[in-house]
């Protein structure tokens, strides 16, 4: 199954923070994992035998809650149209993606990679935006996946070369219907208070939409038998003078 | 006396260990899962005393497996308690149904609470 993010006018015209307090309450409940996650971290050097261990693990989870944030303010930003599109190597950049995440991905026993390809393509976008947006989907890929099959990086031409997709692919358990009819929601809905929506708020999600959304792509998911596939489908350059 | 078995069902990989690493030092026997799914197998593996989970997890909320205890004779009077970074926004009425004995809040609670709370649920 596929799901694209539509031209939606909610996401059109509204913005995170824009007055929105389910945005906010959504932003808190995201930020507040990583946090309690630090603390109980923090409290366990007291007693725990692997106390290097866990100052990595405390670092290591500190850094995904400073990107959460970064990207909110990122997200309160392009309101301001500070992030110009230009031609981008992907491939490059999902490379730079694997070689941030990879601490991240070893401390859990897992593993990021990117799949090589001999033709290089390039894209209309923003570096920053599309860096974090990949980052995105490796963050949520690495609490889906497990551990025999790496998560894969993807880059391929689509519509007959005229987009390129850049894709996250996990292998995990089947994700049952209705979770999956639930977390294309959230690729096409504002986040929700958790209160009103209890799988998590889907903020990552939303943030990355609005990211693409900046830079005239649009992002997707395929569901598939061992996991799934988040996208983003991006204007191809044909500036190959970069390449 | 044997030690009494613990299910942990969290799906953060470092949170849980945590959990099984604080009950392990007191002498419980832990088994740890990341999804419900693996969670109903551990059930008639592991034959947990009792349950300790969070409520979000990866895929489903912890309620489809607490309804599936619940629904089973042998299964059906196991002890839960529950371990969110929700428990402020969470009734603990809401949750007696489901066979929660206490439910604790991540963001506040000390390693000695989740002892103290699964003591409290075995007894």
């Amino acid at each position: 199954m596929v799901a694209k993010r539509g031209e939606d006018k909610e996401l059109r015209d509204g913005r995170l923070f824009s007055g929105d307090l389910p945005s906010i309450v959504a932003a808190a409940h995201e930020l507040k994992a990583p946090l309690a996650l630090i603390r109980q971290l923090a409290l366990g050097l007291e007693s725990s035998g692997a106390r290097e261990e866990n100052v990595g693990r405390i670092v290591l989870t500190a850094e995904k809650g400073l990107r959460l944030s970064s990207d909110l303010t990122k997200s309160l930003r392009l309101q301001d149209a500070l992030f110009e599109t230009e031609p981008i190597n992907p491939l490059s950049l999902c490379k730079d993606v694997v070689h941030e995440m990879s601490p991240l991905f070893n401390a859990h026993n897992k593993k990021l990679v990117v799949a090589e390809r001999k033709r290089q393509l390039l894209v209309v976008g923003n570096n920053s935006l599309l860096r974090r947006v990949i980052t995105n989907f490796s963050d949520n890929a690495l609490h889906y996946a497990e551990s025999d099959k790496p998560v894969e990086i993807s880059v391929r031409a689509v519509e007959g070369g005229e987009k390129v997709r850049l894709g996250v692919r996990d292998f995990g358990p089947a994700i049952p219907s209705n979770i999956w009819n639930n977390l294309v929601d959230k690729l096409t809905n504002s986040p929700q208070s958790v209160n009103a929506r209890p799988q998590s708020s889907g903020l990552g999600l939303y943030i990355a939409s609005q990211f693409a959304e900046a830079m005239g792509g649009e992002i997707g998911a395929v569901r598939h038998r061992d996991g799934a596939t988040f996208y983003i489908d991006l204007q191809a350059s044909k500036q190959t003078s970069l390449l | 006396m044997s030690a009494k078995r613990v299910l942990v069902i969290e799906d953060d990989a470092w949170l849980g260990e945590h959990f099984a690493s604080v009950l392990k030092d007191v002498g419980y026997k832990v088994k740890l899962e990341p999804h419900i799914f693996a969670a109903v197998g551990a059930v008639d593996e592991f034959k947990p005393d009792m349950v300790l989970a969070d409520i979000l997890l990866a895929g489903e909320t912890i309620f489809p497996f607490l309804n599936e205890l619940r629904s089973y004779e042998d299964t059906g009077e196991l002890p839960v308690v529950v371990c969110s970074n929700l428990a402020a926004d969470i009734s603990f009425d809401d949750l007696k149904p489901y066979g929660v004995t206490r439910l604790l809040d991540k963001t506040t609670m000390q390693p000695d609470d989740i002892i103290a709370a699964v003591k409290d649920a075995l007894q």
